[in-house]
């Protein structure tokens, strides 16, 4: 077996074990939200730092190491390089783990300047922590970089970016994964570097005692975190592009208007994070505009193109159903119901009623969970069983896809309904105002318990495929 | 659906028992309030460990700091500053804990293993539902989730469309996976024309939707002048109310705080919110748990929120904003009279 492919096999190892501790990490979360395990009530921030940025990296390396495959079907990236993001990603994760299980660091996945220096940690955690997040971050850059050096060896930048299909030729067949990776690789190439000024200015603020402007820095950080997670999932999307077809028995070609949707989403992703910061009122106001503009923009490529495209591969296909089609199918859906909840909270007078309430996590954990997180484990599976060709029970699989879609929607509803009522994200356990919000924490907790089953069963499914491959 | 109520229902009693049961109130109110910061016998957490403080200090003095340690830290007490320096300058914030409850609390404190004994489970989790805590003196606990007519009118149409379009998404994707049952060629002009007539009226209501939205932003009017102008302060883990403008942790020991904010009903009140250290929320909830205008209040920036009330009552104020350790418990309130 040559080194990309037992590369592949690590990323799933390692998604596959992290995943469902950090899943862990969430239901204990939720649990201590519904006023159980009170004992565990002082561990709910640092865990929620390491749940935030443990599911964000877990699911940024794993929508890129499909990604990585997908685009060695047309290109070679370095094997050598995919071996060092490995290396690289361990270590960023175990300086992690020292800051937040030792030092008990707890800034939050977005570590909102200036808290890393304002919190009761002590000052070697902070520094651990910036110091894994610039592992982290130089470690992705080389990696995203490499995968745009295999791509431009191949095709130079217009023909990846598709540009020839909006001038009106056909020719040359370039893959709509290989568009929206390099359209979802520039992104990421643009938010490393907002990521890597951001670690700059902390890093001046701690060794020289430069004090940073706080509105600054909040908009190079929501730039970094909003385009991160959403490059991801347009990295997953790169993917079932290019494999959902063969389920189908239907071609699903690039053209000019797949090439103008993801050229337009390149443009609006810069733009659609200033939603982020419309509660902070001395933001030019036409940054607030513009990022209800674009966050509106940005569903129509998405939706109209994408989702439209999904649904026509599929209507009336040979459709040969599987784990990983069906996987990949309900990744659309989740996709398509995340957005919608992400659009409503882009609307400036609706987002004055839900900043931070929980309507937030259940816009972010619906196209996360339902969406990109079933992305990559439907082309896991799909990656094992096309090597390992074993025996598939649908009936089985029918129920791991029950207990995903019923434990992770009615889990998502809690956080719904919990936004709709007003109750803060973020917070370890209730004030009498709200605190309706403990019930349905507890729900959060019985739902999920049933996702993370049904992730153990997908776990046995894929773990017998992995074990015959790894041989 | 009656099923499925009964669940709910079971369900949400079995919570509400697992948190209360043979908890003493001193000992919840501990677990409330005190427990993100504080353990005892088990270690320094962000405060220190409260094993056998009862013994090393005045009773008095415990009693006060518990009720008001913001007025106590304005006054440099000197055993609240040297509190404050050992413990990497985290204020103990003002929890708007009643005489009573600071009894309570201390009683607990006395004789921890007693009380837990006399309860049951020392460490059996309480709930967060109970008491009055706002310094308005009107109790506010809110064990029920708003409704339908309390929810808000911004809430409601975000949620149902939201639960409306959602439900249309699930059932084109269904209806559109059974077809796989009956494999056909299917006429792919047709599908274009189709998707441009979706884009052109997504298009269109997406216009819309901007511009009936666009003109209700929170941002301040400047054509518009405040009835009264209040500067609010954030600093983890509490909020300070003043008539004057606050720009530094030494400013805020000189200013006077209002001490107890009443604002007339239906003035238009301009809210100029700031933070001394971390980035901090300032979400002003309504009389039925419902967040009703917010802000952030920025380290270096103020941010000017403008709010007309038009019911009297007690407004509490929470941090939305992650700040740290006590963040859930970062809060003050207001009166409308």
């Amino acid at each position: 077996m040559d080194l990309a492919k037992k590369n592949t096999l690590a990323w799933i190892a390692i998604t596959l074990i992290l995943f469902p501790i950090l899943l862990l990490l969430g239901i204990l979360m939720r649990t201590v939200q519904a006023n159980g395990l009170s004992a565990a009530q002082e561990w709910f921030y640092p865990f929620m730092t390491l749940h935030g940025v443990g599911m964000v990296g877990v699911w940024y390396v794993g929508a890129m190491a499909c990604a990585e495959r997908i685009i060695a079907k047309y290109t070679k990236p370095s094997a050598a390089i995919s071996t060092f993001a490995i290396v690289g990603t361990t270590i960023g994760v175990v300086l992690l783990l020292v800051c937040v299980l030792i030092g008990k660091f707890a800034a939050g996945w977005y570590f909102l300047y200036p808290l890393p220096f304002k919190g009761n940690w002590p000052v070697w955690a902070a520094t651990t922590f910036l110091l894994s997040i610039t592992v982290l971050g130089a470690t992705w850059l080389i990696w995203s970089l490499d995968l745009l050096r295999a791509i431009a060896q191949k095709y130079s930048i217009s023909k990846a970016l598709g540009w020839h299909y909006i001038g009106g030729a056909t020719e040359p067949d370039v893959p709509p994964a290989i568009i929206i990776s390099t359209v979802s690789l520039l992104a990421c190439v643009a938010c490393l570097l907002a990521g890597v000024t951001v670690l700059v200015l902390f890093d001046a603020e701690l060794i020289a005692g430069v004090r940073n402007d706080a509105l600054l820095v909040k908009n190079l950080t929501f730039f970094f975190g909003h385009v991160l997670v959403n490059l991801s999932l347009y990295l997953g999307v790169a993917v079932i592009y290019d494999v959902l077809p063969q389920y189908c028995d239907r071609p699903w070609k690039a053209n000019k208007i797949v090439a103008i949707s993801w050229n337009s989403v390149l443009a609006i992703v810069f733009m659609a994070y200033f939603h982020h910061l419309y509660m902070d009122f001395v933001q030019p106001t036409t940054f607030q505009y513009l990022g209800q503009i674009a966050s509106y923009m940005s569903s129509l490529p998405a939706a109209v193109v994408t989702i439209f495209g999904a649904l026509a591969l599929v209507f009336h296909a040979k459709m040969r159903w599987t784990l990983t089609s069906a996987l990949f199918y309900l990744a659309l859906m989740g996709w398509a119901i995340g957005g919608v909840g992400a659009v409503i909270d882009s609307t400036i007078a609706v987002n004055s009623k839900f900043h931070n309430t929980l309507w937030v996590p259940a816009h972010f954990h619906t196209y996360m969970l339902e969406g990109l997180v079933l992305m990559v484990l439907g082309y896991y599976y799909h990656f094992v069983q096309e090597n390992a060709k074993l025996p598939e029970s649908w009936g089985f699989h029918k129920v791991i896809l029950s207990m995903i879609v019923v434990g992770g929607y009615g889990f998502l509803m809690m956080f719904y309904i919990s936004g709709a009522n007003s109750v803060p994200r973020r917070f370890a356990t209730y004030p009498a105002e709200v605190a309706h919000g403990a019930s349905y924490s507890g729900f959060a907790a019985v739902f999920a318990t049933v996702f993370f089953m049904g992730l153990l069963l997908y776990a046995i499914e894929t773990g017998k495929r992995w074990l015959n491959v790894r041989g | 659906m009656r099923k499925m109520m009964l669940i709910w229902t079971v369900f949400s009693q079995l919570v509400s028992i697992a948190a209360f049961a043979d908890v003493s109130d001193g000992q919840k109110l501990f677990q409330q309030r005190c427990i993100s910061c504080h353990t005892v016998g088990k270690g320094k957490g962000v405060g220190p460990d409260l094993q056998g403080v009862t013994q090393r200090r005045e009773q008095a003095w415990l009693h006060r700091w518990i009720r008001e340690p913001d007025k106590m830290l304005a006054e440099n007490d000197p055993t609240a500053t040297a509190l404050l320096k050992e413990y990497n300058q985290v204020p103990m914030p003002n929890m708007a804990i009643t005489p009573e409850q600071a009894d309570q609390i201390l009683a607990y404190l006395a004789n921890p293993t007693a009380e837990a004994a006399a309860s049951g489970d020392a460490n059996t989790a309480a709930g967060t539902t109970s008491e009055a805590t706002s310094p308005g003196g009107s109790s506010q606990a809110h064990d029920q989730a708003p409704t339908f007519a309390t929810r808000g009118r911004t809430q409601n149409i975000a949620f149902f469309s939201f639960l409306f379009i959602a439900l249309v998404i699930v059932l084109v994707f269904f209806w559109v996976g059974s077809t796989t049952s009956n494999p056909q060629t299917i006429d792919m002009k047709a599908a274009y024309k189709l998707r441009k007539v979706f884009f052109i009226s997504g298009s269109f209501v997406a216009m819309g939707i901007l511009a009936i939205t666009m003109s209700k932003t929170p941002y301040a009017d400047a054509l518009t002048t405040p009835d009264n102008v209040i500067y609010a302060t954030a600093m983890q883990f509490s909020f300070t109310f003043s008539n004057e403008p606050v720009s530094s942790a030494q400013e805020l020991s000189t200013v006077s705080p209002i001490s107890s904010l009443e604002i007339p009903r239906d003035t238009l009140v301009e809210f100029r919110v700031t933070s001394l250290d971390a980035t901090h929320g300032f979400a002003i909830y309504n009389q039925q748990g419902v967040v009703f205008a917010q802000t952030q209040a920025m380290p270096g920036y103020t941010n000017r929120l403008r709010v007309r009330f038009s019911e009297p009552g007690v407004y509490p104020v929470l941090c939305l904003e992650y700040c740290g350790a006590a963040h859930h418990m970062m809060r003050t309130s207001l009166v409308v009279k």
